[in-house]
C-alpha cells in the first residue's frame, strides 16, 4: 500500500521513541485523577447532604472536556512545531526535497504524523469522557461533537506549528512562536472582543463586527458545544457570555459549525503557508 | 548529458554565479573544483532542484532542468557534503524511506536496497541503527542512498570530508565502479591530488565563472607545457648559461645550486634541440627533464595565487 513515506517514516519513529507513550499515560493519568477527584467530592457531598444532585455529574463531563482541551491546546504545538525545522536541523529537509516528493508531500505527512498522536491522545481519552455515560445527560452524539471540536482544534494547532516551524530554522523558536500564535487565537481574540465592547460601554451581549474574529477562537467553538448540551456553564461563565447567547441571533449550534469552518480555513491557510515555505523553488523565503 | 549556459545566481547584490557555462559528458567523473565562495556549492544546489537560478538554463540529457524539473531531478541522484541521518531508524528502513520518495514500495524497493547495500560494503548492516554507524559507513550508506533510484547523474559535495585514508581509499574504488557502470559524477572537493587520480574531466569555476574547463589529460598537458625545465649542470656551468641566455625560446632562468631552472616556451621537440646542443657545447648534463604539472598547481595558477608561478619568473 502507497502510504505517504514522510508519514510512515514519522509513526515509526514516533512509535519506537518514549515520547509517545509517556505522553499518553500522562494526559490519561491527569486526566483520570481529575474524574475520579471530581466524583469522589461529588460523592462525599451525598454522603454529607443525603442529596443528589445529577447536574454534578454533567458538570463532571465538562470539567474533563475542559482539561482535555486545554492539554490539547498545549501538547499540539509543541508536537508539530519541531516537525520541518527538525528536518532542517538534521539537514535531512533537502534530502527529501531532492526526491520526487513534493514540498506539500512532505508538510502533509508531518503533520499527519503529528496528528495521529493526538488523534491516539482523544480516542484514549474517551473512556474517562465517558465516565458521564454511568449517570447519563449526555448523549453519544454530544460526546462526538465535542471530539469533533477536539479535532477541529487539534487540526488547527497541529497547522499553526507546522507553519511556523516552516518559517523559523530553529525549532525553539517556532515552538515559542506556535504558542503565541495560539495564545493570539484563544486570548487576544477575546481581548479584542472584550476591548471593542468595552468602547461601546460593556455591552458583549450586542456585539459588534469583532465578534466574528471569534469564529476563528477553539475554545470559543468549545464553549459553544458545551453550552449546547448543557444549556448553561456555571464553571466557565466568561466563555458563555462571550460565545453569547449567541451573537447576532446565532444559535450556539450555528456556531460551532461556522467556527469549526473557519477554523478549518485557518487551517488551510497555515498549510498553503508552510507548503510555500518549504518549497525550494520559491522565489525567497519569508524570514531566512 | 549535463549543460549549463550563463548560470547567474544573486544573493542580495552579491553575485554568487556570474554566467556560468558547464559541460559534462556521458560517463566522466566530472571534478569540480574552485576557492571557498567561488559558487560551487550554489551550482550543485541549482543542478538538484534546492535554488532557483536568476538566470541562464540547466539541461540535463536534453530536458530543461526549468521546465521539467520533476524529470530531470529523476535523473540526478545527490550526496551533500552532511550525512543528514534519522535517529531511531534502522539501515534497510533509511534505503526504503528514500526509495518510497522515488516511488519504490514493497519487495522491489527491499531488493533494490539490499542490492545497493551490498555494492556499498553495508549488507550485514541493514538492521543497525543509523545513528549507530561509523562516519566511513554512513558516507558509504549515503552513496548507496543516491543511487536508489538509479540516477543517471550522480552529485557529490566533499564526498571524502572527514574520512581516515582508508574509508577514501574504497570511496574512491566504488567511485571507480560507479564509472565502470556508466554513471556520469559529478564531484566537489577541496582534495585536488584525489580527483586528479580519478576524475576524467575538471572543471575550475571563481567568481562564478567557469575559468578552466576540459578533460584532465588536455589540462594536465598544457601545464606541463608551461612549467619550467629542471637541468641539472655537472659541468660547464657559466657555459650553459650563456647558451640558455642566447636561445630565443628560454623566458626565465632561475638558478639553485648546480640545478638551472629555464622558463622554456618551445615544445618536446625543441626540448630536444636544446639539450642536444649543450652537449655538443660540451655542458656536462646529469638532469634534464621538464618538471609535471598537477592540478594543485593548476589551481594555483588559475585562482591567482602565485606560489606556482613563482618558478616561472626569476628570482
Amino acid at each position: 500500500m502507497k502510504i505517504n513515506p514522510v508519514y510512515r517514516q514519522e509513526t515509526r519513529i514516533s512509535a519506537r521513541s518514549y515520547r509517545l507513550p509517556l505522553i499518553i499515560l500522562l494526559c490519561n493519568s491527569v486526566l483520570a485523577l481529575v474524574a475520579l477527584l471530581d466524583m469522589y467530592s461529588m460523592i462525599n457531598r451525598v454522603k454529607t447532604t443525603a442529596e443528589i444532585q445529577y447536574s454534578s455529574f454533567l458538570s463532571l463531563y465538562v470539567f474533563v472536556a475542559s482539561i482535555e482541551f486545554i492539554m490539547l491546546l498545549l501538547i499540539v504545538p509543541a508536537l508539530t512545531s519541531g516537525s520541518i525545522s527538525g528536518e532542517r536541523e538534521r539537514q535531512t529537509l533537502n534530502l527529501l526535497l531532492t526526491t520526487r516528493m513534493t514540498p506539500a508531500d512532505i508538510v502533509v505527512g508531518k503533520l499527519l504524523a503529528s496528528l495521529s498522536t493526538v488523534f491516539l491522545l482523544i480516542v484514549s481519552s474517551f473512556p474517562i469522557l465517558a465516565l458521564v455515560f454511568i449517570y447519563g445527560g449526555v448523549t453519544a452524539a454530544d460526546m462526538g461533537v465535542v471530539l469533533l471540536c477536539f479535532s477541529s482544534t487539534a487540526l488547527l494547532a497541529g497547522c499553526v506549528g507546522i507553519c511556523c516551524s516552516s518559517v523559523f530554522k530553529r525549532s525553539a523558536i517556532a515552538t515559542a512562536s506556535s504558542y503565541c500564535v495560539m495564545a493570539v487565537l484563544v486570548f487576544g481574540t477575546m481581548a479584542l472582543f472584550q476591548f471593542a465592547a468595552s468602547l461601546r460601554g460593556g455591552a458583549a451581549e450586542t456585539p459588534d463586527g469583532t465578534i466574528w474574529l471569534l469564529l476563528l477562537n477553539p475554545a470559543v467553538s468549545f464553549a459553544a458545544a458545551i453550552k449546547n448540551q448543557m444549556g448553561s456553564l456555571p464553571r466557565i461563565p466568561l466563555l458563555d457570555t462571550w460565545a453569547g447567547n449567541s451573537a447576532q441571533g446565532m444559535t450556539a449550534g450555528q456556531w460551532l459549525g461556522l467556527g469549526i469552518g473557519a477554523q478549518l480555513a485557518a487551517s488551510g491557510l497555515c498549510l498553503w503557508i508552510a507548503v510555500c515555505q518549504v518549497n525550494p523553488r520559491r522565489k525567497k523565503r519569508w524570514i531566512s | 548529458m549535463l549543460k549549463i549556459e550563463g548560470l547567474k545566481k544573486l544573493y542580495g547584490r552579491t553575485a554568487a554565479l556570474d554566467g556560468l557555462t558547464m559541460h559534462v559528458k556521458e560517463g566522466a567523473l566530472y571534478g569540480f573544483v574552485g576557492p571557498n565562495g567561488a559558487g560551487k556549492t550554489t551550482t550543485i544546489k541549482i543542478l538538484t532542484g534546492l535554488l532557483l537560478p536568476d538566470g541562464g538554463t540547466v539541461t540535463v540529457d536534453g530536458r530543461d532542468a526549468q521546465k521539467e524539473p520533476g524529470k530531470v531531478m529523476e535523473k540526478i541522484g545527490y550526496i551533500p557534503d552532511f550525512f543528514g541521518v534519522y535517529d531511531n531508524l534502522r539501515v534497510s528502513e533509511y534505503m526504503e524511506l528514500f526509495a518510497a520518495c522515488y516511488g519504490l514500495y514493497g519487495l522491489n524497493a527491499r531488493k533494490r536496497a539490499m542490492e545497493l547495500l551490498e555494492q556499498a560494503g553495508l549488507g550485514e548492516k541493514e538492521d543497525y541503527y543509523v545513528d549507530g554507524l561509523s562516519r566511513g559507513m554512513k558516507q558509504r550508506l549515503c552513496l548507496a542512498r543516491a543511487l536508489i533510484h538509479d540516477p543517471a547523474i550522480l552529485i557529490m559535495d566533499e564526498p571524502t570530508a572527514g574520512l581516515d585514508p582508508r574509508t577514501r581509499y574504497e570511496f574512491k574504488e566504488i567511485l571507480r565502479e560507479l564509472k565502470e557502470q556508466g554513471k556520469t559524477v559529478i564531484i566537489s572537493s577541496h582534495i585536488l591530488s584525489e580527483l586528479s587520480e580519478i576524475c576524467t574531466d575538471i572543471g575550475i569555476v571563481e567568481q562564478g565563472k567557469m575559468v578552466l574547463e576540459g578533460s584532465m589529460d588536455q589540462i594536465l598537458s598544457q601545464i606541463n607545457v608551461r612549467s619550467p625545465l629542471m637541468i641539472s649542470i655537472y659541468e660547464n656551468r657559466e657555459k650553459a648559461l650563456g647558451i640558455l641566455k642566447s636561445h630565443p625560446l628560454v623566458e626565465t632562468i632561475t638558478i639553485r645550486h648546480n640545478d638551472i631552472m629555464v622558463g622554456f616556451g618551445g615544445d618536446r621537440d625543441q626540448e630536444a634541440e636544446l639539450l642536444r646542443r649543450l652537449i655538443d657545447e660540451g655542458v656536462m648534463i646529469c638532469g634534464f627533464m621538464r618538471e609535471r604539472g598537477n592540478l594543485e598547481a593548476v589551481f594555483m595558477q588559475i585562482t591567482n595565487h602565485d606560489e606556482g608561478r613563482v618558478l616561472l619568473h626569476e628570482n
